[in-house]
């Protein structure tokens, strides 16, 4: 007999309790008279915490907790004054925010541990006669068994698991695939670590331990501008929100600050009041449009030719007909405006080319150290070649002259801009551009005829090189070419007037933006005006929305050469204001060694997402661009002809880019026979790669060696918000239902990619086990095997920064975990200490071997000042060198979970750094064992202990210069040595300022400058980027060390992008006369470019589930649609449409609205797909989302790597997922089918 | 003890191999409730009888579709009397007051909205007082029961045993608020449509009509608070 029946289950009796050793009772008698105080306020704490979403806000709230129960927050309004004049920064904060806590208890949050209830029952029945691992092992072995779950994705069935089993199962999953594939094989994805740093680092420190795959997110996202990297060789540094309130001119460029970036929209307003005036750059009319003295509508797509004709104003007004003094005082010094570049003849024209390098010249100017690396330009009062201090020559192998210093050799010089006197040059010459105006697709085509060469004439001198004589021009001089700026030097394709269409004119970018000459020659003028009156308070806020086309550079590098030009950059009040999905890391480089266990082992492996998904998703199988549709007609000679797979093959194979998996042959065993054959393992593995012994897994992602096997999203909805191509990602990756209406290349009969393996069969289901840690029941919880309930924002400790405001503050837990919820630190934690126990079975103290790509920042970033290819003989494989690095680590895979928990000997050992410099950290260690306690005995004895969120937040603390002054000076001392520039005043007044986790969850805290970034924070100016460049003549981390306009790399040049210019959306190829199927029938449709942009009711997935924002908005997915574009498809508002290409298929509510232009249609980023979606009639399957009609393309260029600032970092360069070029078809749907009878299989969204 | 209610509790509660093993004591309890109708006791059988044959992982599996995954059926009782508004976490609290008031705390990780918490804690009541706050719950009880029932959904009985025991009728306004708001009737596609629909916004002359966005921003601020109208999972 059972004795549920007798026994309570959720409450116990209350009992007359004694505490304090019998010092205190508990009474029996009425306290009813404190309900007249407790009901007064109705909570009984406030806890200050925030919401770690993605998003650049980073509020600090009030939270509002009564007997244990958060009952509701609001805006804190403490935080740290800003200096007289400036508005301070409250209230932060807005209804998303407000309306959190009424997500808290609501019925989607994930309450228990689910697990797919066939993986459960299967793992349960084998658990009881087999171990863990063993369990794991049989169950993939098994091919019907593995395709009971996997096929299931999506489809229910979960059932509930306790803690202990999730993770066991978990923890066994990852052991055998570190044994039978390599480490390299379990992937973890987690955005945007500044909104919750220690629940980011939970999970990347536990898959750096066994040697996972840590994956980028901010260029998946497309919000990382590749532009900025090539620029400044460093990754969005930003000015705060604040120093808006400094501007003079303001344009806001494809940014809806009021809608989006609503807590900062304040200063913008103010800005206004105090006589700021500001041009609204968009197609839409969008709430920030109506801020606006001026609404630029442009076409979308067509920024760049907005750009140029801007620029074109600039240079003519302020730099050719009248020199603005304070212009060409900044480009002389900060910009590459004097470096001299070398024109290569090509067809007996001349070609920019390479930058001139002290190595090209006899005796190399003196030069012994890295002459191949220090650019040239002339002295104005010699006349002859200098090699100038900054370039990054002088940065790596010597000290004291990598600064921005007009000196060069140890002689003071004025650098020459232009060859333009008579004197200057020797002759003029006629040099090709590049013009790719004329490729426009229909939807964008103007009529445009021009040839795809513009021959343009160009002052020039001849000088002697080692090699005989080369013709050379300064970037300046073809700058202005390359604007069409007729400088009296006769010629085609240059203009003297704004009226004549020549490209680069205000005519001309009327033509192909829609808008008016007049408007732009307007707004040009007045912002380079009010730049040169107020030395550089000109700023431009721009979104992403102009990140996300394919050829987003041009879009970046225009805006980007405008600021230039008219000397913003640095300058507090002007600058470029990109804020969107990286939100600024302050204590970056505390945070490191935590996130990624450099206290443990160093490297660890990081991978870019865009290529890994590409490849691993299989989107390169449906790949319809080809490299002649991007190439420039002045390409170099080279093997072009390969596709964008091939491309980032070479990548790999050069060390450009990062692999995952590295190698086909597990990188245990590849170290396991080198040491049987008593090789040193760089040695050895080069060897083998070059005999053909071992090869590289990216040769052959579809090979099932190569898959992923287990991958881990946490802190992030990757399915149902950022999957670009989200119908591959099911069919592939996942192996189940799926909406790809196109057909791959093989199918289709076109040309395959020459170096990726082709398999007829494409694999489906290349998970072994999906794990997805949320707090709600996101579209990608959904999908997975493993769901595990996460605490929610008021229920950890964290730490939140952005780069809107330079504060740092915390996450608190105001409640305890609800229901059965941990939060991510102790998650990972449990799974860190179960891998401990399941895996001594299979694996030991293991040695592993990372592939480790040519990095930026570091002495390696100056590899590769050619491009040779190592297997096509064109160099020999030189590990760090030619090829990637092959790094020995050892793992000791039985300690991971004492390993998690405690800070190893490393950061003693070797120490701490960041972006190129780096510092000793003992006292640092020290400090924090006297705070944290030590571990006594065991593998991490003598270390301090990280045990809480709370231990992990001082760890990030106590080793970053931005809240330890210490530190700051320290760091400060170590960039002093290698400019040889005094630069500790800097942090020298808060050397003795500590920021304790304590400190700041009792209010926000001014973080302290440091070299990590380019801007200050003090009583005199607003954190602005670019800054301590301008001001303390620190070099930007480039090839120039200026702030670099003109890109040589090869790759740049072969695809056009040396120098800026206006490259229309390339054709995607989406809608075929096989997918329009309403063409075919003749029904009502229209076909649009399908734009994405951020939302007003949500945060990207978060609070698109969350009725209030539903109620607010539509209460399901929206798209919006012109009024004459609806009447030609025959739409009224409200109606289901449906959008479809060969991508997928989504369906929606339309939004019939003026406000769109004619030809796009806007559907909100990102509306989850759990919520009141209807079946597709194209896919038979239920809608997709947003994502389901894209497919991330590839572009060269963002692969470069080994080349200065073109090097790779983590979130700092690479491929990007651009998705704004998609067309599709839109239709009324016929009938809505909510898919929700009694189905065969269970439907995804219940 | 009500053992009816702690029985009722239990059938409600995640399915476990202990439920399954108490499923003959739990029928034979329900069996001989006279308070309960001849239909609703049948239906009960059926359940219980379902908990102890079927599959375990079948078992899970429909609940938590049922109860975890679809937001009409949850068993947070303030989920459909508060929505996700701001009155929710102060009735968690009276509620949790009351508990605490009637000699009990909380020992689970459950809301004390969580439907078997409220019923354990009435099994430990006097019968009028737990009868009282089944009649307070009726109209959602009620809305359980027909949601249940379209779904053909084994639960059903339970709410409907539930309402026998309270002894009274659920407010038929108020159930029918409650089942015409969230809950879309997915074969009614003209009802479905006039959940969304928005108020034309017409330009030009009727100055006299006002700004109808505005009026009906107002008309709405009018109302009481009730749950949030709009969206909802099906």
């Amino acid at each position: 007999m059972s004795h549920l029946l007798d026994r309570m289950n959720f409450l116990q009796p209350k009992e007359l309790e004694q505490f304090s050793d019998g010092h205190g009772q508990v009474t029996r008698e009425s306290r009813d008279w404190e309900d007249v105080y407790r009901n007064r306020w109705r909570h009984d704490k406030v806890v200050r915490s925030t919401h770690g979403v993605n998003c650049t806000g980073s509020c600090s709230w009030k939270i509002y907790v009564k007997s244990g129960i958060v009952t509701w927050e609001t805006q804190h309004t403490d935080y740290p004054r800003t200096r007289p004049d400036l508005p301070n920064h409250e209230p932060r904060g807005c209804a998303r925010g407000a309306s959190y806590s009424w997500y808290l208890y609501s019925a989607n949050r994930v309450k228990h541990p689910l697990v797919r209830g066939r993986l459960m029952k299967a793992w349960r029945e084998l658990r009881a006669t087999m171990t863990p691992v063993e369990a794991w092992t049989r169950m993939q072995s098994d091919p019907e068994l593995r395709s009971s779950y996997v096929a299931t994705r999506g489809k229910g069935g979960f059932v509930r698991a306790s803690w202990d089993e999730a993770t066991e199962l978990i923890a066994a999953a990852n052991a055998c695939t570190v044994k039978t594939y390599g480490p390299d094989r379990v992937f973890g994805f987690s955005p945007i670590p500044a909104m919750s740093m220690i629940s980011y680092a939970a999970g990347s420190r536990y898959l750096s331990l066994i040697g996972g795959v840590c994956m980028s997110f901010y260029d998946w996202y497309c919000d990382l501008p590749p532009a900025s990297p090539m620029t400044w060789g460093e990754q969005t540094d930003v000015p705060e929100s604040a120093d808006w309130y400094n501007a003079a001119y303001l344009i806001l460029w494809g940014s809806n600050v009021p809608q989006t970036r609503t807590p900062d929209a304040h200063f913008y307003t103010e800005a206004r009041y105090r006589g700021a005036k500001s041009a609204v750059i968009c197609p839409d009319y969008s709430e920030a449009a109506k801020f606006g003295d001026v609404w630029l509508n442009v076409k979308q797509g067509t920024d760049a030719a907005l750009a140029m004709a801007f620029g074109h104003v600039i240079l003519r007004e302020f730099h050719l007909d009248r020199q603005a003094e304070y212009f060409e005082d900044y480009c002389r010094k900060y910009s590459d405006f004097p470096m001299l570049v070398r024109l290569d003849e090509r067809d007996g024209k001349l070609v920019p080319g390479r930058f001139l390098r002290a190595a090209d010249l006899d005796g190399a100017l003196g030069e012994d150290n890295n002459p191949e690396w220090k650019t040239v330009a002339i002295d104005e009062s010699s006349g002859s070649l200098v090699s100038p201090n900054g370039s990054i020559g002088y940065r790596w192998g010597e000290q004291g002259e990598w600064n921005l210093e007009e000196r060069a050799s140890g002689s003071d010089v004025s650098l020459m801009m232009s060859l333009i006197l008579d004197e200057c040059h020797d002759e003029v010459a006629g040099v090709d551009f590049p013009y790719f105006g004329a490729d426009a697709s229909p939807a964008f085509s103007t009529g445009d005829d021009r040839p795809s060469v513009l021959t343009r004439n160009v002052p020039i001198r001849r000088i002697k090189t080692a090699e005989g004589e080369t013709a050379v021009a300064t970037v300046f001089d073809l700058f202005c070419a390359n604007y069409g700026l007729d400088r009296g030097l006769g010629g085609d394709w240059v203009s003297d007037s704004y009226d004549k269409d020549v490209p680069g004119t205000p005519a001309w970018a009327e033509r192909i933006t829609g808008v008016s000459a007049d408007k732009i020659v307007h707004v040009a003028r007045e912002f380079a005006y009010s730049a040169e009156k107020t030395r550089g308070k000109s700023m431009i806020i721009i979104g992403a929305a102009m990140n996300h086309w394919y050829h987003m550079d041009m879009n970046y590098r225009g805006v980007i050469n405008m600021l230039v030009m008219c000397g913003c950059v640095g300058q507090s009040g002007g600058g470029w204001a990109h804020y969107v999905g990286q939100e600024k890391l302050r204590p970056q480089t505390g945070w490191l060694p935590l996130a990624f266990a450099l206290d443990w082992a160093r490297p660890p492996r990081h991978m870019n997402s865009t290529s890994a998904w590409y490849a691993h998703t299989d989107q390169w199988r449906y790949e319809t661009l080809t490299t002649d549709e991007i190439l420039s007609p002045t390409a170099p000679e080279g093997d072009w002809d390969i596709s964008m797979i091939d491309y980032n093959i070479r990548a790999e194979r050069m060390g450009w880019l990062p692999s995952a998996p590295q190698l086909r042959t597990n990188p245990l065993a590849v170290a396991k026979s080198a040491k049987e054959a008593g090789k040193e393992i760089p040695g050895y593995v080069a060897e083998k790669l070059k005999s053909g012994k071992l090869s590289m897994s990216c040769e052959d992602p579809d090979a099932p060696e190569n898959w992923p096997r287990n991958l881990f999203v946490w802190r992030s909805n990757l399915l149902g918000s950022s999957g670009k191509g989200h119908e591959y990602f099911l069919k592939h990756l996942l192996g189940t239902d799926h909406g790809v209406l196109g057909r791959d290349l093989g199918e289709e009969g076109r040309e395959r990619p020459k170096e990726a393996k082709w398999h007829e069969e494409a694999p489906r289901g290349k998970l072994d086990l999906l794990v997805c840690i949320d707090f709600r029941m996101s579209t990608t919880a959904v999908y997975s095997d493993v769901v595990l309930p996460t605490a929610s924002w008021y229920e950890k400790n964290d730490l939140n920064t952005s780069d809107m405001h330079p504060f740092i503050h915390p996450l608190q837990a105001a409640v305890d975990p609800a229901y059965e919820s941990k939060s991510d630190w102790e998650i990972f934690k449990a799974i860190a200490c179960k891998f401990q126990e399941v895996a001594p079975e299979l694996l030991g103290v293991e040695t592993d071997i990372v592939a480790l790509p040519i990095l930026h920042d570091t002495p390696a970033e100056i590899a590769q000042d050619q491009v040779r290819d190592w297997k096509k003989g064109e160099c020999d494989l030189i590990p760090g060198k030619t090829a990637p690095n092959f790094v020995t680590v050892e793992r000791d895979y039985t300690a991971i979970g004492d390993r998690f928990c405690a800070l190893g000997p490393l950061m003693d050992k070797i120490g701490n750094g960041g972006k190129g410099i780096s510092w000793e950290t003992g006292q640092e260690v020290q400090h924090l064992r006297e705070l944290n306690g030590v571990w006594e005995d065991g593998p991490a004895k003598g270390c301090p202990k990280i045990i809480t969120d709370i231990d992990a937040s001082e760890v990030v603390l106590m080793l970053a210069p931005e809240s330890n002054g210490e530190v700051a000076v320290k760091a400060w001392e170590a960039l002093s040595k290698t400019t040889g520039r005094e630069l500790e005043h800097l942090a020298r007044p808060k050397e003795d300022e500590k920021i304790r986790f304590h400190d700041i969850a009792a209010q926000p805290r001014k973080i302290i400058s440091s070299p990590t970034w380019s801007g200050l924070e003090s009583e005199n100016v607003c954190y602005n980027a670019g800054y301590t460049n301008v001001h303390e003549l620190i070099p930007w981390r480039t090839l120039t060390g200026r702030q670099q306009l003109y890109q040589d790399h090869l790759w740049m040049r072969a695809f056009g992008e040396g120098l800026m210019s206006y490259r229309p959306p390339v054709d995607l190829k989406s809608i075929t006369k096989e997918i329009n199927l309403d063409a075919r029938d003749g029904s009502p449709h229209v076909v649009l470019n399908f734009i994405t942009p951020h939302q007003k009711w949500g945060i990207h997935s978060t609070y698109s589930d969350n009725l209030l924002m539903l109620t607010l908005n539509r209460g399901g997915p929206v798209i919006w649609i012109s009024e004459n574009d609806a009447t030609e498809a025959g739409i009224v508002d409200n109606d289901w449409v449906e959008l479809y290409n060969s991508n997928g298929a989504l369906t929606a509510r339309a939004v019939v609205s003026q406000r769109i232009k004619d030809g796009t249609t806007f559907m909100y980023h990102a509306q989850e797909k759990i919520v009141n979606t209807p079946g597709s009639e194209r896919t038979g399957k239920r809608g997709g989302i947003h994502n389901s009609v894209t497919r991330a393309v590839l572009k060269p260029t963002h692969m470069i790597g080994g080349y200065a600032q073109q090097s790779y970092g983590f979130n700092y360069y690479g491929t990007v997922g651009s998705n704004r070029d998609e067309f599709v078809i839109v239709r009324k749907m016929r009938k809505v089918d909510w898919l929700d009878g009694e189905a065969k299989t269970k439907e995804a969204a219940e | 003890m009500d053992r009816t209610l702690k029985a009722l509790s239990l059938v409600l509660s995640y399915p476990t191999q202990d439920l399954k093993a108490a499923t003959q004591e739990i029928e034979d309890i329900l069996d001989l409730d006279r308070r309960l109708s001849g239909t609703t006791r049948k239906s009960l059988r059926q359940l219980v009888q379902e908990l102890r044959s079927r599959d375990i992982y079948e078992l899970e599996e429909q609940y938590v579709g049922l109860f975890d995954r679809s937001r009409t059926l949850s068993l947070n009782l303030f989920e459909h009397v508060h929505g996700e508004s701001r009155d929710r976490g102060g009735a968690m609290v009276s509620l949790l007051e009351t508990y605490r008031a009637g000699g009990f705390d909380l020992a689970t990780t459950e809301l004390p909205d969580h439907l078997p918490v409220v019923l354990e804690f009435l099994a430990m009541r006097p019968p009028l007082e737990a009868q009282e706050v089944l009649t307070d719950a009726g109209h959602i009880l009620e809305a359980l029961s027909i949601r249940h029932s379209r779904r053909k959904s084994p639960y059903c009985g339970v709410f409907a045993a539930l309402l026998e025991l309270s002894g009274t009728k659920a407010d038929r306004a108020a159930v029918t608020e409650l089942l015409g708001q969230p809950e879309i009737d997915p074969d009614n596609l003209e009802a479905l449509d006039e959940i969304w629909e928005e108020s034309e916004v017409r330009f030009g002359p009727d100055p006299g009509s006002g700004c109808p966005q505005a009026r009906d921003i107002l008309a709405r601020i009018d109302e009481p608070v009730r749950p949030a109208s709009g969206a909802t999972t099906h």
